[in-house]
């Protein structure tokens, strides 16, 4: 295989650039609109760190070619009952635990049915969401106060620091990369998301590889709950009900092919993530009408993705 | 080899709404509550019967293709916004503001798959950016304020069981004859199954595809119209508040797949929408909560799922029971 | 296709050049509005008077959150804001307000609750924050009493038979629950001898037992009856159908709801004899309905009520906060308009949505403007709510 030339290598850095692209527009816009850039990016770390976290693992299961939609309601039923561990024993790390344990439990459960009865997965996370949803709102009825459950603001203060939220992503980051890029677990996914077939006669355990996969995933999903409850302590039923969206958008902005393969890659979640975040910011600057506003940050979305694409087009419809 | 009857097939056919319909109604008995009690059930039944047919045929035409959508809730949301406006405007009987909703319908599908065979993105993505771009739309059409045709007795007067059969039929009717017996229908059966050799043989893709999306839209406008002649109201909806209306689907989808062994797939999935009505009209005469709801179907969901992917091992392990037995 | 992508980079480079040059013009006050319905009639009224009178007369510009339903989304927001270097924020969004408080004085910019108010707790803690204008809006009893009041109006006329339409009852929202409350609480006081809803009678205990089930229970309550209850809202074809069976019920006389009647009910008692009452606002779809005779009472927020926490709002920006005496923020109740009649709908939908002389214009909010303006006296402003006060300042 001879070297790529560097028309080969754009496509892989196109996320980048658009994030580049979306950074400079940032501070254009905050100049004309006279905004606090400074501030905002702070905000923008705030606001992107737990769908980079999720993502971030989520980035496993998209490699093998699946699709979770239940991201956000495990993150909300994982929040739900950190929360109220908390309240029940005023400790933060049982709550952090619970969290983490909760999603695995999750995840397990979620990966032991696709991959015991032979389930497609993302059907199988479509019933998930229904039934996690729910389980919020038995959740709330369950804990007796009001539409919400609630920890303390000042005893999770303490966490809720940039430094805190951004040492949590990269640790889970380095973690990922490695698990990843430098063990045959990374490569194995690799290759089932390319090519099932090949990869299963060459004796990859395609299940056992689905649920590392949801277990990493959860991991992250956990970590998300967490930084849920330190941002925002006050939990309702919608907690965290965006991030399943977030998180395809996420990738798909970070430049990771959704059908999974060889070309999936660990920082697409962080770009990805990290790029709406910016995109957001930059959309509340031009303070556009509820519709027009989603009318163009539609249009952004696909424009992205379109130059993000780069080469990959093929002559055949993609599916 | 021996052809299996007509009759057997058939009975194969009904067996899943039929044994929905025994449990439902074995659990009515007990609750001492009659499933169809008055004329406001039968319409509830049919207007489901239409509303899942509708939405599960617009999903699966392109998802048997691999095209995800996740549009299907924002075109028929537009496309109702639309011709609901249009109907206050110019004083649209329901047929013709039908008519104009399914036309709306198709022209929005066709630009979704318009941008997705222009940009080759990935549909699945594409339409998440379609569904986002559609909300909008409704809502700065509107200002945000949706459609209220509360006091317009034509309209509302339009859910109406025979009205409701009618569609529904001519949806199936329509849907059978395009692809299970012209050349679009033999096209995208070939696409469906391989896609590059097909493509190779001179079918146009891109033609087939986008005839795919608009005839799902088509389908989703006549699902938009039944719901805003329903409530008189077409309320708006943001940030992916209108994709929900999708996984009503699934279900339906996979029992159609089941049932399709034996009838032709379109009237399975029908029958898998009768089967989804009569459990949401359980859901209404028990008075069952939300929460219960949504647990209960989505275990169905996966039961029926385990029971389809893993048949083979279920029914030989079933048949060696009964070759030990006797 | 090269040539395609470089013509869609330098579309998206355009866009958002040409969405920026409006900002080159004159620079007005920033405002953020914290907003939990971004297409409820209601939430678009507001809107529309802020946007097309308030911002017009005054020197201001509204910066709107995106439809807000978690209290993280409530923080991201006021986090836009302070980006937009907006200096003040009005919130009608209330999943933790204590947290938005807290937020915005941290940041140093004004806070202030619209069309609803802080618990009494909540009060205490908050009421001496520099950075807090305050609250104007239907406190939880106000609430209380409109549901009351709805009940009362049908019982009154001898009506026997209800059915109530609870909406975010199930998810246990105050407001939904306290109007729920209302009705109950009503037809338990009118009921006669033992009448009582699952065996109580004080409006503590329903409120509480509502808050518990998420639900409401039917049957007798005395003489009356709770014939049908539905909640929610699933908009699925199971929901639809309940709604269609209580509007269908043998016997029901009235239908209540805490909100969205005629959205979700409205085309089931078209025709029939079953009066819709609802709280919701005064909208040209809402007189249409009036007039068919589809919705009989209607009890709501006028889109002008937020005038006067603007003002209030504005006065704190421009450095001449309206305090009591101690140095304490705003805390002020403000009730709904009630419309039983076509005709009086009308009325009040004619001042309502005016945008050239709307019922709290520039004339009469520019009156609390000036420094030194006590807080007994803007009290007493906002305690005259009625259509006809309002109309009375007006003169």
């Amino acid at each position: 295989m001879g070297k790529q030339t560097w028309k080969e290598r754009i496509p892989a850095f196109a996320s980048v650039l658009g994030l580049l692209v979306l950074i400079a527009a940032y501070y254009i816009v905050g100049a004309v609109r006279d905004a606090n850039v400074a501030y905002g990016l702070k905000a923008i770390v705030n606001q992107s760190v737990v769908v980079a976290l999720v993502a971030t693992g989520a980035v496993f299961i998209y490699t093998l070619g699946s699709f979770d939609i239940s991201l956000g309601a495990a993150t909300g039923v994982s929040a739900l009952l950190g929360a109220m561990a908390y309240n029940a024993t005023g400790s933060l790390v049982i709550m952090f635990l619970v969290c983490v344990g909760v999603a695995v439990v999750l995840g397990f459960i979620n990966s032991s049915l696709a991959s015991v009865f032979n389930l497609p997965i993302f059907v199988t996370t479509v019933a998930m969401m229904s039934v996690l949803s729910a389980f919020m709102l038995i959740l709330i009825g369950w804990n007796g106060a009001g539409d919400t459950v609630k920890v303390k603001a000042r005893d999770v203060r303490p966490l809720d620091n940039i430094p805190f939220k951004v040492f949590i992503l990269v640790s889970y980051i380095a973690l990922c990369w490695f698990i990843f890029t430098l063990l045959p677990t990374g490569r194995e996914a690799k290759f089932i998301g390319g090519s099932p077939v090949c990869a299963r006669l060459s004796g990859i355990n395609e299940k056992k590889l689905g649920i590392i996969a949801s277990l990493i995933s959860a991991v992250g999903i956990g970590l998300g709950a967490f930084l849920t409850i330190i941002y925002a302590p006050t939990l309702t039923k919608d907690t965290a009900s965006s991030i399943g969206m977030d998180v395809i958008i996420a990738i798909v902005f970070g430049g990771m092919p959704v059908s999974g393969g060889p070309r999936s890659r660990i920082l697409s979640a962080v770009v990805g993530a990290f790029s709406m975040g910016f995109m957001t910011q930059i959309m509340s600057m031009l303070n556009l009408g509820s519709g027009y506003g989603q009318m163009i940050k539609a249009a952004i979305f696909l424009l992205v993705v379109f130059i993000a694409l780069g080469s990959q087009r093929g002559k055949l419809l993609t599916r | 080899m021996k052809k299996p009857s007509l009759f057997r097939n058939l009975l194969l056919s009904l067996l899943i709404p039929c044994a929905v319909l025994l449990v439902l109604e074995i659990i009515a008995l007990a609750k001492g509550v009659r499933l169809f009690v008055n004329a406001d059930s039968w319409k509830l039944f049919f207007r489901a019967v239409a509303n899942v047919t509708l939405t599960t045929f617009a999903l699966s035409i392109n998802l048997d293709s691999g095209r995800f959508d996740f549009s299907l809730g924002s075109v028929s949301m537009l496309s109702a916004t639309i011709a609901g406006t249009l109907s206050q405007q110019w004083q649209l009987g329901p047929w013709l503001t039908l008519a104009a909703a399914v036309c709306i319908a198709a022209g929005l599908g066709l630009i979704h798959g318009g941008v997705y065979v222009l940009t080759r993105i990935p549909p699945i993505i594409v339409s998440l950016g379609m569904a986002l771009f559609y909300e909008g739309c409704a809502f700065a059409f509107t200002g945000g304020k949706g459609v209220s045709l509360v006091t317009r007795t034509d309209i509302i007067g339009f859910s109406q069981i025979g009205n409701y059969i009618l569609v529904t039929a001519a949806a199936v009717a329509l849907i059978v004859l395009l692809f299970d017996y012209t050349r679009f229908g033999a096209n995208y059966r070939a696409l469906v199954s391989g896609q590059k050799i097909a493509v190779e043989t001179g079918i146009r893709e891109v033609g087939n595809a986008l005839g795919c999306y608009a005839v799902s839209g088509a389908l989703m406008g006549v699902v938009g119209f039944i719901g805003m002649a329903n409530t008189g109201s077409q309320q708006m909806a943001l940030n992916f508040g209108s994709i929900g209306i999708m996984f009503t689907a699934f279900l339906p989808m996979f029992i159609g797949g089941w049932i399709g062994r034996y009838i032709n797939r379109r009237i399975g999935i029908m029958l898998g929408a009768v089967s989804m009505a009569l459990i949401s009209l359980a859901y209404a005469r028990f008075d069952t909560a939300s929460s219960v709801q949504s647990i209960v179907s989505a275990l169905l969901l996966v039961l029926f799922l385990i029971y389809l992917n893993n048949e083979f091992a279920i029914l030989s392990r079933f048949r060696r029971k009964q070759e030990v037995k006797s | 296709m090269k040539n395609m992508k470089r013509i869609l980079s330098l579309a998206l480079c355009l866009m958002l050049a040409l969405a920026c040059i409006p900002a080159l013009a004159d620079a007005p006050v920033k405002i953020g509005v914290l907003v939990a319905d971004a297409t409820g009639a209601e939430a678009l009224a507001f809107r529309a008077y802020y946007e097309h009178y308030i911002a017009k007369a005054y020197n201001v510009e509204f910066i709107y959150s995106e439809e807000l339903n978690t209290a993280d989304g409530e923080k991201n927001a006021i986090d836009n804001f302070i980006v937009n270097n907006c200096k003040a924020i009005i919130s009608f969004s209330s999943v933790d307000r204590p947290a938005q408080i807290e937020q915005c004085d941290a940041a140093g910019i004004y806070y202030a609750v619209a069309t609803g108010t802080l618990t009494a707790e909540e009060y205490e803690e908050f009421k001496d924050y520099e950075y807090y204008v305050g609250a104007i809006g239907p406190s939880l009893d106000t609430e209380f009493r409109v549901g009351y009041d709805m009940a009362a109006y049908y019982i009154d006329q001898g009506m026997t038979k209800f059915g109530i339409f609870g909406g975010a009852v199930p998810y246990r929202t105050d407001m939904h629950i306290y109007r729920a409350a209302g009705m109950l609480c009503a037809m338990i006081d009118k009921g006669g001898e033992g009448a009582a809803y699952q065996g109580v009678t004080d409006p503590g205990a329903v409120i509480g037992m509502i808050y518990g089930t998420g639900s409401i229970e039917t049957g007798k309550i005395g003489s009356l009856e709770l014939m049908a209850y539905v909640g929610g809202y699933d908009f699925d074809d199971a929901w639809f159908g309940k709604l269609a069976q209580m509007a269908g019920t043998e016997g029901i006389e009235a239908i209540l709801t805490v909100g969205s009647g005629v959205d979700v009910l409205g085309s089931f008692v078209s025709g029939s004899n079953v009066k819709l009452a609802t709280v919701d606002s005064f909208t040209a779809a809402m007189g249409e309905a009036m007039n068919s005779g589809i919705i009989d009472y209607v009890a709501g927020k006028f889109a002008t009520s937020i005038g006067p926490i603007f003002v209030a709002t504005l006065n704190a920006v421009n450095g001449q906060p309206i305090r009591d005496n101690d140095g304490n923020a705003l805390a002020l109740d403000q009730g709904y308009w009630v419309a039983t009649d076509a005709e009086q709908f009308a009325q009040y939908y004619a001042v309502d949505s005016s945008s050239e002389d709307p019922a709290y214009s520039k004339a009469i909010l520019d009156t609390y403007v000036p420094a030194g303006v006590s807080y007994d006296d803007f009290a007493a402003f906002i305690a005259q709510y009625s259509f006809d006060e309002i109309a009375a300042l007006k003169k």
